[in-house]
């Protein structure tokens, strides 16, 4: 017979437990009682079985399981069952948890619901606009969901232009979350200039434990640190989910999705008509006025020319009357020259009996200028004759 | 700056827009309101005539996705 440690036989035991369960594909089923987060790292319950009053301890830690817990909670865990050398403690190292009935489920959803809600995750500040005129949309969804069908039938109903850059991701089972973080991951890493300007993640109704995908913590994680707006449509109109309220925009179906996200061809074609429509108008009423200023600057001008050639005409007719005065005193004053230097004329003096003595070619005017015996000339009105001067006489 | 593809319906409308604010906000000049009339009725018909002409088009990434969360 062997002799053990009791280290040792307790080492045999946990090995024993391993190598036989590892295989094995179960999980344990039972009601939360006496939840415990201590330092915030560690968790550890009661898993109890009310009918056949059996209990399992269990541990855990807050990275392992992210899905909140409450005593009460119907839950199946899966894990690798131990016995604690220190405290001779037989406990479920538990690995995962997932949780049992719409109950359990509902329970964990308005936690988490609270816990985001406290971080600020549905902050209506946050969320961010859609560009009115996307060039390209990033689907989320399975191309196998009516989801599928219905969003993108709408999107062609009422838009054009628009390059759906379709991510297929399961919407539920084991594959959901991680296959929408993936999606969520491929977008938001793609450069800038190739990320589409909205996301929509979307899938059909279903009930709570359908949509477990969309209530998941780490999916509305990764709707919050997206980059690019996201428009979230879970399930019919009344169904709702985290990943719903932390999205930028929350429709209401995969239908109401598209609605939000294009616009209606015929209200663009209504408001590019009525803007046109607009500019024609004012561009018109333009024109009108300016043909009406136009009009009364001509009839302005005319007045004026009116008004001007009257003055000219004034001016023209003062100044004949004036010119004519003028040109009579003008004709008065040079017949009177004309008088004067016509009675200042010798030969009018001549006339009058009066002679003209030259000497050598110059009048004589003074009897000094000659002596007796010069030949002079003696002109008359008619006629000259020459002399000689016999005898002078001082006056 | 003209429309260059379809893309740029945005723009062309951004543009449209622009030049309607201006004909209800400015005094319009006549000059600078016909050149501006003409832009935006040639603007208003391009866009008309995509909205008629486009149609979407998807295309599917090939990716597995649950692969790219983990890495």
């Amino acid at each position: 017979m062997h002799v053990l440690q009791v280290k040792d036989f307790l080492e045999l035991i946990n090995e024993t437990l391993r190598l036989s369960l590892t295989q094995a594909d179960f999980m344990v089923e039972g009601e939360i009682s006496d939840y415990r987060v201590s330092q915030n790292k560690w968790i550890s319950f009661d898993l109890k079985d009310e009918e056949n009053q059996a209990i399992l301890k269990c541990f855990a830690t807050v990275w392992q399981i992210k899905t909140p817990l409450e005593d009460g909670m119907k839950v199946q865990v899966k894990g690798v069952p131990k016995i604690y050398e220190r405290y001779g403690q037989f406990k479920m190292n538990v690995s995962a948890v997932e949780l049992v009935g719409e109950g359990a489920l509902r329970r964990a959803y308005e936690l988490l619901k609270k816990k985001l809600e406290a971080e600020g995750l549905f902050d209506p500040s946050r969320k961010r606009s859609l560009p009115r005129f996307p060039n390209r949309i990033g689907l989320i969804t399975s191309r196998d969901a009516a989801a599928y069908g219905d969003f993108l039938q709408i999107l062609n109903n009422r838009w054009g232009g628009v390059r759906v850059n379709h991510a297929h991701v399961q919407v539920q089972g084991r594959d959901a979350v991680p296959s929408i973080l993936g999606a969520f991951k491929y977008f938001n890493g793609l450069a800038k200039k190739d990320q589409p300007d909205a996301l929509v993640l979307t899938r059909g109704g279903g009930g709570l434990e359908d949509l477990h995908a969309f209530n998941d913590e780490d999916v509305a994680r990764a709707v919050y640190a997206s980059s690019i707006p996201v428009v979230c449509a879970v399930g019919h109109e009344r169904d709702e989910s985290l990943a719903d309220f932390v999205a930028d925009v929350r429709a209401s179906t995969p239908s109401n999705a598209a609605e939000r996200i294009v616009p209606n061809r015929s209200e663009v074609v209504y408001e590019i008509e009525m803007m046109s429509g607009r500019m024609e108008d004012q561009m018109l009423s333009q024109i009108n006025a300016h043909e009406i200023e136009l009009d009364s600057s001509v009839r302005t001008l005319l007045h004026f020319f009116e008004r001007k050639s009257g003055e000219v005409r004034q001016v023209v007719s003062n100044l004949l009357v004036r010119s004519d005065a003028w040109v009579s005193r003008l004709r008065e004053r040079i017949e009177s020259r004309t008088r004067l230097i016509k009675s200042l004329d010798p030969k009018r003096v001549l006339e009058r009996g009066y002679s003209l003595v030259t000497s050598s070619g110059k009048v004589v005017k003074d009897v000094k200028q000659l002596d007796a015996g010069d030949k002079i000339k003696v002109q008359f009105a008619k006629g000259s004759a020459d002399a000689d001067v016999t005898k002078k006489y001082a006056s | 700056m003209p429309p260059k593809k379809k893309a740029d319906f945005a723009a062309a409308f951004a543009e449209l827009e622009k030049i309607s604010e201006w004909f209800e906000t400015e005094e319009v000049d006549l000059d600078e309101g016909l050149k501006k009339f003409e832009r935006g009725l040639e603007l208003a018909t391009d866009c008309k005539k995509k909205l008629t002409e486009v149609e979407n088009k998807v295309e599917e990434i090939k990716k597995k996705f649950s692969d790219l969360a983990n890495e």
